[in-house]
Parts: C-alpha cells; sequence; structure tokens
C-alpha cells in the first residue's frame, strides 16, 4: 500500500516536471546558421541576429510560373519591386508585400508601333525621378528604356563611337541612371569600368574602372615593360585590373558603389565611385569586405564573392557573398551591422554559388530580399527588435546626435554585450556630455585607445583646473617638509660624526 | 676612501659611468643576490611597460598576452649575454669571472628599468600628444644603460676601448649562436619527448589488445 503511494507520489512529480520543462522551453524560429561578428581583433563572436528569414516567395506563390534563373531584383520608390526572370525572357512587377504581380513585362511597343521582345535579360533599374524603366536585354545586345505604358522611350545599342572597340560585343550586364539621366551599363567582356551613356543614348566614355592590385606582379611587369622593347613589349603580359560586374546607386547621395566578384583580387571589393569617378573608399585598401578569412576546405579556398551590392534608404551597404551565401549588412561607414543567410536547404538558406541579387526596403531597412537564381527564390528577411535598435543607432550615431544615440545603444548592450559599436556609440556620447570619466570606461571596454585619450585629455584638464590649489599646495608642503627632514639628518650627523671624533675612534665617514 | 656599503656602490656605479666600475673592481665589492634582484625586477618592468601603461599608450589588447616573451626579454638574454661575454672574453685574454660579469651587467640595467617604471607612471599622467616626454625618457634610460654596459665590460676585463668594443661586437655573435642552438636543442628534446610519448601510446594499445 505504502510502495504503491510512493510510486504515484513519483508517477506526478515527473509528470509536474516534464510540464514545467515543456512550459520553460518557448518556440522560436531559430536560424538555421550562427549569427556572428567581428570583434576589434577580428574574431567572429557569436552575436544577436538582426534579422530573421520570414518566407521565401517563389513564382508559383506569385501566381504565375517558377522562375527561371532570375537574374536581378530591383526596388523602385513607390516599394514596387522587379524582378528580371531572365530564362523566361519577362520582368515582373510586384507589389510591396510581395504577394501579387501588379504587370509582366514581356513584349514592348517600339515608336514604330511594332512590338519587340526581350532575350535573357539581366538587369533593371527605375529611375526614381522619371518612372522610367531600365532594362539589360543582354542577348539582344541593347537596353531598352521603356515608360510604364511599355512604351520604348529609348533604345541603346552597340556605340559606333572610336572609343568604344568595335571588336566586342555589346552585353549588358546591369543597368543603372544617375541623376542627371546618365546610363550606366556594366558590360562583361571590359576592364575599363561601366559604359556610360548621356540621356539621348550617346555613348560618353567608361565609369569608373577598378584599379590595378599593386601586387609583386604588376611590379615587376611594370619594371620589365620599362626596359622592354616595343616589339618585346607586344608579347608580354599586361597589368589589367578585375571588373566590377554589379552596382548600385545611392539616390539620395549620388555616388554609385560598384562590387567585384573576381577572387583574384583583393582591391576594389566595394568601391564608392563620386560622379568624377573616383574612389571614396580608395583610403581603406586593407579593409576586408565580407567574411575576414578565407576558409580551406579539400583543397579549395572559399572566399567571399560578392555578387551583388545594394544601398538601402537608409546608406546601409549591402553586399551579397555567393560563396557562403550570407548578406552582409555594412552602415555608411563601412562598419558591419549584420550578417545573414547560408548555404542549404531551409528558409534563410541559398543554393550554393546560387545567389543572385539583394535588394532592401524600408526607411531603416526593415526587409532585406535576396534573390536565389538557383531556386528561383525570393527570401525575405524581417528585421529584429535587435536589428531595428542597431539601425536606430547607428543612424543617430552617423548623423552625429551621439547623445540621442545612447538611449539606444545601452539598449543594444542588454541584449549583446559583445556589440563593439555600441561601446564606441556610448563612448562618444558621454564625451559629448561631459562625462569623461564614463567615457575612459567605455573607450576602454571597446578597446579604443584613441577615444580614451580624447577622453582622458578632458579629464585631466578639467581635474586639474579643480585641484590645482590642493595640488599647489600639496607640492609646497612636500618641498619644504624635505628640506626640514634633510637639514635634521645632517644636524644629526655632523653631532654623531663630533662625538665620533672626540671619542678619537677612526671612523669611516658616512658620505664621500 | 670608499668605504661604501652594498647598496651605495651600486648607486656609484651607476651615477659615476667611467670609474664606477673600476671602483666596483677595486673594492671587489657587488653582490651576485642583487643581480638576481635586479633580473627579477627587469622581467616585472618589462611586462608593466606593456600591461601596465595607461590605456591611451596601450599598445598590446589583453587577450595576447603571454609571460613567455618576457621571461625570453629578461632572464634568457641576460644569461646568454652573460654566457656569451664570458666565452668570448675568456679567450680575449678578459679578467672577469663569469660571477662578476653578472654582477657588474646586472648593475648597469638599472637606469633602463628605472626608466621603464618612470614610463609606466607617466602614462597615466601624459596624453597621446605628449608621447614624446615618454620616449625620450626610454630613449635616455637606453643610452645611459648602453653606456654603463660598456664600462662594466671595460672594466672588469681590463680592456681598453678597442678591446671593449671588438668584446661586445664578438658578445654579440656568441648570443646568436647560444640562442640559436638553445632552440635547436629545445626542438631536438621535443621530438625525443614526442618519439618517447608515442612509443608509450604504442605499447599502451599492444597491451590492452
Amino acid at each position: 500500500m505504502k510502495k504503491h503511494l510512493l510510486r504515484q507520489i513519483t508517477a506526478a512529480g515527473i509528470t509536474a516536471v516534464m510540464a514545467a520543462s515543456a512550459l520553460t522551453t518557448t518556440a522560436f524560429a531559430d536560424e538555421p546558421y550562427d549569427v556572428y561578428n567581428y570583434n576589434y581583433l577580428g574574431e567572429a563572436v557569436p552575436s544577436q541576429a538582426g534579422y530573421l528569414a520570414e518566407r521565401a516567395v517563389s513564382g508559383l506563390d506569385l501566381g504565375t510560373t517558377a522562375l527561371k534563373s532570375p537574374s536581378d531584383l530591383y526596388k523602385d520608390a513607390d516599394d514596387n519591386f522587379y524582378i528580371v526572370d531572365s530564362g523566361n525572357n519577362r520582368i515582373l512587377k510586384v507589389n510591396s508585400a510581395f504577394d501579387e504581380i501588379l504587370l509582366i513585362m514581356d513584349t514592348f511597343i517600339m515608336p514604330d508601333g511594332s512590338t519587340t521582345t526581350l532575350k535573357n535579360p539581366k538587369g533593371v533599374y527605375v529611375s526614381p525621378d522619371t518612372g522610367l524603366i531600365y532594362i539589360a536585354d543582354n542577348e539582344n545586345s541593347r537596353a531598352l528604356v521603356v515608360d510604364a505604358n511599355l512604351k520604348v522611350q529609348m533604345e541603346i545599342t552597340k556605340p559606333t563611337s572610336t572609343v568604344y572597340d568595335q571588336a566586342l560585343t555589346f552585353l549588358p550586364q546591369k543597368i543603372l541612371c544617375d541623376n542627371a539621366g546618365n546610363v550606366y551599363i556594366v558590360l562583361n567582356n571590359t576592364t575599363k569600368g561601366a559604359a556610360m551613356f548621356d540621356c539621348d543614348g550617346e555613348f560618353i566614355g567608361y565609369y569608373g574602372a577598378n584599379a590595378v592590385a599593386a601586387t609583386a606582379e604588376v611590379i615587376a611587369n611594370h619594371f620589365w615593360n620599362a626596359i622592354a622593347s616595343e616589339e618585346e613589349k607586344k608579347y608580354r603580359a599586361r597589368s589589367t585590373p578585375t571588373a566590377f560586374d554589379n552596382f548600385d546607386i545611392d539616390v539620395r547621395k549620388g555616388f554609385i558603389y560598384t562590387s567585384t566578384s573576381s577572387g583574384s583580387t583583393d582591391t576594389d571589393i566595394v568601391k564608392k565611385v563620386n560622379p568624377e569617378g573616383h574612389n571614396l573608399f580608395s583610403y581603406m585598401s586593407n579593409f576586408v569586405w565580407g567574411d575576414l578569412f578565407s576558409t580551406w576546405y579539400s583543397g579549395t579556398s572559399y572566399k567571399t564573392k560578392i555578387v551583388d551590392i545594394d544601398i538601402g534608404d537608409d546608406g546601409s551597404i549591402n553586399c551579397l557573398d555567393s560563396t557562403t551565401g550570407r548578406v552582409f549588412q555594412y552602415d555608411e561607414e563601412a562598419s558591419l551591422l549584420f550578417i545573414m543567410g547560408t548555404i542549404g536547404e531551409q528558409v534563410g538558406a541559398f543554393s550554393a554559388g546560387g545567389v543572385a541579387a539583394v535588394e532592401t526596403m524600408g526607411e531603416n531597412c526593415e526587409s532585406v530580399l535576396v534573390l536565389d537564381a538557383t531556386k528561383g527564390t525570393v527570401t525575405i528577411f524581417n528585421q529584429t527588435v535587435f536589428g531595428n535598435i542597431v539601425h536606430d543607432a547607428t543612424a543617430k550615431y552617423n548623423g552625429g546626435y551621439y547623445e540621442e544615440a545612447l538611449e539606444p545603444w545601452l539598449e543594444v548592450l542588454k541584449r549583446d554585450g559583445n556589440y563593439r559599436r555600441a561601446y564606441l556609440g556610448i563612448a562618444s556620447a558621454y564625451f559629448n556630455m561631459g562625462r569623461y570619466e564614463d567615457a575612459m570606461e567605455y573607450a576602454k571596454k571597446a578597446d579604443a585607445s584613441g577615444r580614451y585619450n580624447r577622453a582622458f585629455e578632458r579629464w585631466r584638464s578639467e581635474f586639474l583646473k579643480d585641484n590645482l590649489t590642493i595640488i599647489l599646495i600639496a607640492l609646497i608642503v612636500l618641498i619644504v617638509a624635505w628640506q626640514v627632514i634633510k637639514r635634521i639628518l645632517k644636524k644629526r650627523r655632523a653631532a654623531a660624526l663630533a662625538t665620533a671624533t672626540t671619542e678619537l675612534i677612526p671612523k669611516a665617514p658616512e658620505e664621500e | 676612501m670608499l668605504d661604501l656599503t652594498q647598496p651605495q656602490f651600486v648607486k656609484h656605479a651607476i651615477f659615476h659611468p667611467f670609474e664606477g666600475f673600476e671602483d666596483l673592481r677595486w673594492k671587489k665589492a657587488g653582490k651576485l643576490s642583487y643581480t638576481f634582484i635586479i633580473i627579477f625586477t627587469l622581467f616585472v618592468a618589462q611586462i608593466a611597460y606593456d600591461r601596465w601603461c595607461g590605456f591611451q599608450f596601450r599598445p598590446l589588447p589583453d587577450a595576447m598576452f603571454s609571460v613567455m616573451p618576457y621571461i625570453m626579454q629578461s632572464v634568457v638574454y641576460f644569461l646568454a649575454w652573460v654566457i656569451g661575454n664570458w666565452s668570448v672574453c675568456t679567450l680575449l685574454d678578459g679578467e672577469g669571472t663569469m660571477k662578476n660579469i653578472a654582477i657588474y651587467s646586472s648593475y648597469a640595467l638599472i637606469p633602463y628599468i628605472v626608466c621603464q617604471f618612470v614610463d609606466v607612471f607617466l602614462s597615466h599622467i601624459l596624453v597621446q600628444d605628449e608621447f614624446i616626454f615618454f620616449t625620450v625618457l626610454q630613449y635616455v634610460g637606453l643610452i645611459w644603460t648602453g653606456m654603463l654596459l660598456f664600462s662594466a665590460i671595460k672594466a672588469v676585463h681590463q680592456y681598453t676601448f678597442t678591446k671593449t668594443v671588438v668584446a661586445i661586437v664578438l658578445t654579440l655573435i656568441a648570443m646568436l649562436i647560444i640562442l640559436f642552438l638553445a632552440v635547436l636543442l629545445l626542438s631536438l628534446f621535443q621530438n625525443v619527448y614526442v618519439f618517447v610519448y608515442s612509443i608509450y601510446t604504442e605499447i599502451l594499445y599492444r597491451v590492452r589488445v
């Protein structure tokens, strides 16, 4: 009987524990990858997720046939999306909620009334000013400028100018247009930069070429070329830069950002090019975009390969790495914010080498969309609460509102104590508020000796100002005391010496 | 004349770079126990310089601290210097014993150690713009110690100026050779250890089977 009772109690206890553990196990959507960020030593440290993969949308989900190797994704000023469905020779216009097709563009009306179709289009751009749609119509060797009624306004074909080498083909890959109406087209057969056309479609020249990386081989080549004869030079290898293969424009400021996916170079992976063609990121020549270290596995090196770049409405730089299927999100000052995505099958994971385009949506980068060409899907990542706070703090911090950024940075630290930029932001805020000691503490935690130095300098001068009288008095007291002690000691020594000599005992003097 | 206590002799040697060590030799002063203390202080000073400096001057991140380089920079270098100098100068008719070389050389290191510590203190007061005071003090310590070391070697072996220069250059070469051999020996021992250990593991497996 007693045994029975005991068993019952035990059973009840076990049930209670199981129920409790079921209650404490909260169900949450875990990412199919490790979320990390880099610390100041360049080590990967676990971090909070700034984005979570929400869903993956295929062509069937949108109510049309499956996408066939889509190659570009673009968001216009009204937050409508354009998917370049290359394999199906069409462009889909999708609403901002990404659940409905607004328009399927596959046939266009030429100025003379005839219709024309696309052949393997590769890129699309929609001007925020005029609403014109720019299409890189790859295998038709042309670029189309189309209005909202699908009437072709302009057709850009292979330039006849002598500047354009006539032996080359004209196969537009990506296209965009700046605020002045100039059209830029990335071609796959030149390293001179993007072909640039004016608003009438006239070829102007090339824009924003990458620089040649100054490797030992290049320098040696330069030296040998200097002493080689003209005849020899013809057969020598030339040092040519790698070509960038994707770009995006920061519409607010007019800068064009280029990305280079070539694995053979480390320079000019991402460029910020001003209208004059100069790279404003050239000072960051040692900056590594994407993963800081390439991984070796079974004799193959896996190195970040940035295939697309997108500038968010808040100025953030989003780089898409096709090697690891990751999106690296940087703020406008090129400090790393978040890393998301991987290679795999789940939502939030992509096919190996299959990702084609990245696009962001929202004032504060609320969504990141990634186009996977192999799967034919668009994956939508949505910002987490943490991501929202970081973006808020970053925007305020980069705008110079350090004190306003203090509150969100403190909130960031509560959620992720490893987030180094929060320490920097807090140090700057306290510095501006005149709380130098706190600024020193946070600068120390961020291992930012320059920032610490500035706070320390202010703290020191304030300390001196406040305590000058005390310090001076202490100094005078010390000097006087020292002199007095010295005199007393001397007297004592002299007295001792006098007694010694009177006692006539030969004793060595204490001092030389 | 010169009936000084041992601490006073240390002071005398440091502040009289030209005849201080001669006097030390003449009076047969100098204690080996001081050498141990000084070398230990050197070790502490090296660490203090990298670890206790004000944060605005700290070049070394916390995560990268390892005690081995500091032992290397103090104890091992000093040992190599003493042994190298003794080996060279025995052949060059030097009069110094190994004990005296160690004592005199260690006394010569004191200005450098003191300047290191003063630098550590100063680094808590100065800002990066005033870095020059920090550097100057470091150079003062280095040059002073260099001069003392020279005069120490000159006195301990009773050499002329030129012979001292030659002896010091040869000592540096000898130090390099000693360190090279030490590294060689270490790696050899490591290999032997690995070999013995693998035999031990092998036997262990066999016995079990």
